[in-house]
This record gives C-alpha cells, structure tokens and sequence, in this order.
C-alpha cells in the first residue's frame, strides 16, 4: 500500500463514521417512533381543504437551463484547475491556449445573455 | 491477494454488460436509457484509467478526462431533446422516437 | 496476511461491490428518481477506485461534474417530465431472461478478455506518469501544451452542447411584461413629468 492512499484512510474513516450516523438516524425513529399511518395522514396538506393536487410538483423548465449552464460552466473550471498549478512551467503558449479555450465558452456565454437565456421571466 | 490490473477491467466489463443490459430491458424509458449511455461510458472510464495506471503513462487519464467532457454534453443535449420531445408529444416511450425524422 | 496489502484489496472489493450493485440498481429501479439516487451512488464508488488507482484529479472531477451537475440535471427532467413511469416499466419482464443472458455472456467474455491481457513488451509510455510531480500538475504540464488541440476541440464541444441545448429548451413568452432595468435607471424626472397648459373650462 502507497503512501498515496495512505494520505486518503482519514477520508474512508469519515465516510465510514458519516455512514453510521446516517443510518442510525434513519433507523432510529423505526424503531422508537410511535407510527400509526392513515389515508389523511398521508395525503398533502392543503390548509384543510381536501387535497387537489399531486405532492410532487413538476418543476419548471427553466430549471433545466440553469442545470445545463452549470455544467457547461462547471467543466471550464474543471479545465482551470490544471492549468492554474502548471502555469509557472509550461509557459505562454499553454496561457494562450487556455485564452482560446476561454474565448470559446465566452462567445457561448454572450450568445446565452443575448437570446435571454439568463433572465428567469 | 494482490489487487491488479484485471480486477479493474473485470469491474469496468460488468458495468459496460449493466450498462448495455440496462439498454435492452428498459426499451420505453428514454431517461434510464441515457443513464444507461452515462454507465457505459463511465465504465470505459475506469478502463482508461486502469490501464493509464498500470502502464504508467498519463495519456489515458488525459482521454478519459476528454470522454468525461464529451459524456457531460451528451447528457446535456440528450436531455435537452428529451424535454423538447416529451413537451410536443407527452410521453418519453421510445416506440414513437422515430417521429423526429425529418 | 499483512495489513498492507489486505486494505487496499478491502477498499477495493467494498468499492467494486458497491459501483456493480448500484449499477445494477440504475437500470432496475421502478422509480427513476431512486435510478438517479443510485447512478450518483456508482459515481462516487467510480470516483474512489480512480484514487486508488492514483488518478485523483480524475476521481475528485467525477465527483464535481458527474455528481454535482449531471446528476442533478436528471434530476431536475425526471422530476419535470409528467410521466406515469410504472407504464414505461412494461416490457422490463419480457425482455429479462434474453437480456439476462446475453449480458452473462458479454460480461463472461470482457473478463476473460481483460484476465489474459499482457502488456507487451515493447510498450513505450508516450507522457510517462513520474513520482515526483502531483497528479493534477503532471495534467496541467502535458494538457495545455501536447495536448492543446483536443483541449481546444473540448472547448467547441462544450460551445455546441451549451447552444444546442439553450436552442432546444428555450422558449420566450411573448405576452409577459419585462422589467427593462436599463430604462428604468436611466429615467429622468424629464420623462415622466409633463407640463400641459390646461385653459379654464376646456379640460384636457
């Protein structure tokens, strides 16, 4: 065993130990919890009126878009991490190509902006 | 007991049959399709970066990094289509995808 | 056996286990939301193997990217879509027992395939990985340089799938009111106030 995973053993013994309370929590209430389920119980609550609609609301389209932006955005800066480490040895011509790189999603971001992609209403 | 190269590619080649198997017996449901597409590319993933690390050389990592972008806009374009798909005819099944020729 | 290398094969067969099982859960579940719940679940195991293979700028980007954003974003289309999803299950039980199969085979055949693989001899590493740089510094020396063309080419990509995406999903109402934040900064006291000679008995 490297000393590379070794460096990673702290991060196994969190998950481990997050793992068990999580479970913990989620099986305590099994087991103390009085749970006596109805129909009404169950059903949404609608300020006492009778339920009219289903709980699970379908989410807006526009939430969507945000989520594709993200990701597109998310992987730029994916591709800055390196490059933020290495810049001092590898010189001008990896700047510049991260310069194109950036130029490229910039033109995607202004096209975003202009056809209104990012205003919510 | 030593954990080698073939391990890798043994847990890699299972995803990539789950990924395929979840292709087959999912015929209607175009999103657990797609996550299908994302299983089997991730199991290429684990490929790449087994080998990368058993050969010693970086240019797998690199490829894989490049597989996880084109993976990433798969899913953001599949989706997209998805959504268009389901808000013109109402459903996902795949039996009527065929309607987007043309 | 000593500790050294029984931990590491534990970590991995906990890891394996777990990626295969969740895999399995992804394509079985009945309700896709628990599908994605167990497709993020695959990812992070995915993403611990990849450390143990040493790639650690790979695994903590699967986290970032597979994890935070596109899980998320099947998320958001399996909650937006208004879809009976015990109907698309039909089907799942004709298929089961040919499809079942047919991946024993695949599976057997890629492990035999992968079990009898030899490095051959003459194999030169093009970017050798060395011990002394890290992982993500040994990415950032080869990417932007050697690389620098397919780097530029995932740049385009990411610009297509961002248009094509906003292309398809975007649509503008025509009949909403807009905020016009630019004009309403812009206003002066001369544009809203108008001074009219109103002459006695007339009205405006």
């Amino acid at each position: 065993m490297s000393g590379l995973l070794l460096d990673y053993l702290p991060i196994l013994i969190f998950t481990a130990i997050a793992l068990v309370i999580s479970f913990a929590f989620l099986a305590m209430p099994l087991i103390m919890a009085p749970a006596a389920p109805d129909d009404e119980k169950h059903s949404t609550y609608e300020c006492g009126f009778p339920a009219f609609d289903d709980s699970r609301m379908k989410f807006d389209i526009r939430f969507y878009l945000v989520a594709i932006l993200f990701i597109v955005f998310d992987l730029e800066v994916a591709f800055l991490f390196p490059w933020a480490v290495s810049l001092g040895e590898v010189g001008p011509y990896a700047f510049w190509a991260m310069m194109v790189f950036l130029g490229e999603l910039i033109i995607g971001y202004i096209y975003a902006w202009k056809v209104g992609a990012l205003e919510w209403d | 007991m030593e954990i080698g190269l073939a391990h890798y590619l043994a847990v890699a080649a299972i995803l990539f049959t789950i990924g395929v198997f979840g292709i087959f017996v999912n015929r209607k449901n175009v999103v657990v399709i797609l996550m299908s597409v994302e299983l089997i590319l991730l199991s290429v993933n684990i490929n790449l970066v087994a080998f990368s690390a058993h050969l010693g050389d970086l240019a797998g990592q690199i490829f894989a990094l490049f597989v996880l972008t084109v993976a990433a806009a798969e899913a953001a374009v599949g989706l997209a289509i998805l959504v268009v798909y389901f808000r013109n005819r109402g459903d996902i099944s795949v039996d009527h995808i065929n309607l987007m020729k043309g | 056996m000593e500790i050294e290398t029984l931990l590491p094969a534990l970590a991995f067969y906990l890891f394996a286990g777990v990626a295969v099982i969740s895999a399995l859960m992804v394509v079985i579940a009945r309700n896709p939301v628990r599908s994605v719940l167990f497709l993020i679940m695959t990812f992070f195991s995915a993403a611990a193997l990849f450390v143990m293979l040493g790639a650690e700028f790979l695994a903590l980007l699967l986290i970032v990217v597979y994890v935070g954003a596109v899980a998320v974003l099947f998320l958001f289309v399996v909650m937006m879509l208004d879809v009976d999803f015990v109907e698309l299950k039909q089907g799942f039980a004709e298929y089961l027992p040919l499809g079942a199969l047919l991946s024993f085979v695949l599976a057997v055949e890629l492990i035999i395939l992968g079990a009898t693989f030899r490095i051959p001899k003459e194999f030169v590493a093009q970017t050798p990985i060395t011990a002394d740089v890290s992982n993500i510094e040994a990415f950032g020396r080869v990417l932007y340089t050697d690389y620098a063309f397919f780097f530029e080419a995932a740049g385009l990509i990411l610009l297509v799938a961002m248009i094509g995406a906003i292309l398809l999903t975007l649509s503008t109402k025509k009949d909403v009111k807009r905020q016009k934040v630019c004009e309403q900064v812009s206003r002066t006291p001369k544009d809203g106030l108008k001074r009219v000679d109103v002459k006695p008995g007339e009205g405006i």
